[in-house]
């Protein structure tokens, strides 16, 4: 190539670095060493303007919440509550609206607070078996209620409470308290970072601030629509099309419950459910329905949807399909050690749980990169302790020994047995950065 | 848009996304050859074979200009490379060949007699 290029004096040496270092010649290494991830979200107690900056940014995050299909099945319900109040006078609008909006803030920021309090515990309590189905139950509810199945209304006590003068103000706080505890499970899952990081805190003050100005920005554009009911009316009909949007958000929330069942399900069903959801959305949002609307776009809409159910279910599908095997892992044993060292091999050992993300990153990305693989089954000896569950004492033990502060934590042992304190990963590693470090491990 | 064409659109989408993932999955190609057919094609392609006493008696005295480059994968030459040398992964297709044209030329600068050895 070079010589076609134009270049005169070009040579190539077929053999290479196997033939380079047969003959006793050295190679060059760059890092042997892998370079440790930045420590994770800062836990320092925050103050003066980064404590203002992170609260603006979480009033930004809130009110792009707004977006998720989550706070869609709320607004309809809004709107019908607060119709009531159209006839009254602006200052009483306004009292409705903002005791509305603490009655949201309120039912999350008890989420934020209850995961200050409880500390890490939260995040593997998310991973519950049980919690997880009910999140992903009330993520069908609102995808049924999207497809017209059921209507999310209000109880008519709620709504002849709201007609009588104070019994109203307390109507409206409970009526926002009420739909913060509906959507704090559907709102949740998204602000999961949100909450580790408040739990990483352990400040119950830090953790009501956060989730307070996180309510707020949830609860603005409610507001406003609360505010201005009596002209939404007037606004025009947005027509049948809206119909085919609500069966798209249904759509994504069926996804999204599907999604967070992932954990519990075994792979091949996780995979073809996931994939099925958005096969069945492209079939349903692009050809059986029969929606039609006075702009020329629409068609395109929809076909654009249904092309992006489409891909999304081949990117799944093609992805399990193009999975080669994957690294053989052993459950962790003394003895297990002992025979790596008898038959001089370096160790790998992976300390997971089912509920972390890098750790599944980890596992279905890298640890299923052909090259590592195979490098990885030939020279290594790879055991897996599985954290998921506490309560084992071996590995509480291994937890103590090696200092694992949390998961992922991947350990390397030397083929001496000792642990090489310089290469411990804790976060997810491309394969292509990874394996350098396993070569020269495996050369030592 | 007919459903029809909707449908051999969306057929047609789905096999792209399916190419685009083979490609990312496939493994880089290693040429396993013996030393005729590795002469055969220095032959054809108009370079020089060199052997490795013959290279590190280069590398001890490189001659102004000289140039070595690792033809690997990024990983293998992060793993051990001989001194001096610069990474440029290639792989013995077409697609690679077609698209790895101007970075080459860019690596190798724009004199063209310098010695250049590639491993």
């Amino acid at each position: 190539m070079a010589v076609k290029l134009g270049y005169k004096n070009v040579h190539r040496d077929p053999l290479g670095v196997p033939a380079w270092e047969a003959s006793g010649r050295k190679l060059c290494t760059e890092c042997a060493t892998l370079k440790r991830p930045a420590a994770g979200p800062l836990a320092g107690p925050l103050t003066g303007w980064t404590l203002v900056w992170t609260l603006l940014g979480v009033f930004a995050g809130g009110m792009a919440l707004n977006l998720t299909p989550c706070v869609y099945p709320i607004i309809p319900i809004t709107v019908s509550y607060f119709g009531g109040y159209c006839g009254a006078a602006k200052g009483r609008l306004l009292g409705h609206g903002l005791l509305y909006v603490a009655g949201l803030a309120v039912a999350n920021t008890a989420l934020g607070v209850m995961a200050a309090l409880t500390g890490s515990l939260m995040g593997s309590l998310l991973q519950n078996p049980l919690v997880l189905v009910a999140v992903a139950g009330v993520l069908v509810a609102f995808a049924a209620s999207l497809f017209g199945l059921w209507e999310l209304r209000l109880p008519s006590s709620l709504t002849q409470a709201a007609s009588r003068p104070y019994a109203g103000y307390f109507g409206s706080l409970f009526m926002g308290l009420t739909l913060g505890v509906v959507a704090a499970p559907c709102i949740g899952p998204f602000v999961l970072g949100l909450l580790t990081w408040v739990a990483s805190l352990g400040s119950v003050w830090l953790g009501f601030l956060v989730f307070f100005t996180l309510s707020l920005g949830l609860g603005l554009p409610l507001f406003f629509l609360a505010l201005f009911c009596g002209s939404l009316e007037k606004l025009p009909r947005s027509g049948e099309w809206m119909l085919w949007v609500r069966r798209l958000m249904g759509w994504v929330l069926l996804g999204m419950a599907a999604y967070f069942i992932r954990p519990l399900l075994p792979e091949t069903v996780r995979v073809f459910l996931l994939a099925g959801v958005a096969l069945a959305a492209a079939i349903h949002l692009g050809w059986l329905d029969r929606t039609t609307a006075a702009f020329r776009g629409f068609p395109w809409v929809k076909t654009a949807a249904a092309l992006v159910g489409v891909v999304i279910a081949t990117l799944l599908i093609g992805t399990w399909v193009l999975k080669g095997p994957g690294v053989t892992w052993q459950p962790y044993s003394d003895q297990a050690l002992a025979r790596a060292q008898a038959a001089q091999k370096p160790v790998i050992i992976d300390f997971y749980a089912t509920w972390c993300a890098p750790c599944r990153e980890l596992d279905e990305i890298t640890f299923h990169y052909p090259e590592l693989v195979k490098l990885l089954n030939r020279e290594f000896v790879a055991v897996k302790v599985d954290l998921t569950q506490k309560g084992n004492p071996l590995y509480e033990r291994l937890v103590q020994q090696y200092g694992v502060k949390g998961v992922p934590t991947v350990v390397f042992l030397d083929k001496t047995g000792r642990e090489r304190a310089d290469s411990r990963l804790v976060d997810y590693l491309p394969p292509e950065k990874l394996l350098p470090h396993l070569v020269v491990l495996s050369k030592e | 848009m007919t459903r029809k064409g909707t449908l051999f659109l969306a057929l047609a989408v789905a096999a792209l996304t399916l190419g685009v993932l083979w490609h990312l999955h496939r493994l880089p190609v290693v040429k396993e050859a013996t030393m005729a057919e590795v002469q055969a094609e220095a032959a054809r392609g108009g370079y020089r074979l060199i052997g490795t006493e013959e290279l590190a008696k280069i590398c001890q005295q490189p001659p102004p200009g000289f140039l070595l480059v690792d033809t690997r994968q990024a990983w293998e030459y992060q793993s051990g490379y001989i001194e001096g040398a610069v990474n440029f992964p290639m792989e013995p297709t077409w697609w690679c060949r077609w698209r790895s044209e101007t970075p080459l030329a860019k690596l190798l600068g724009p004199d063209k007699s310098r010695l250049v050895v590639f491993y």
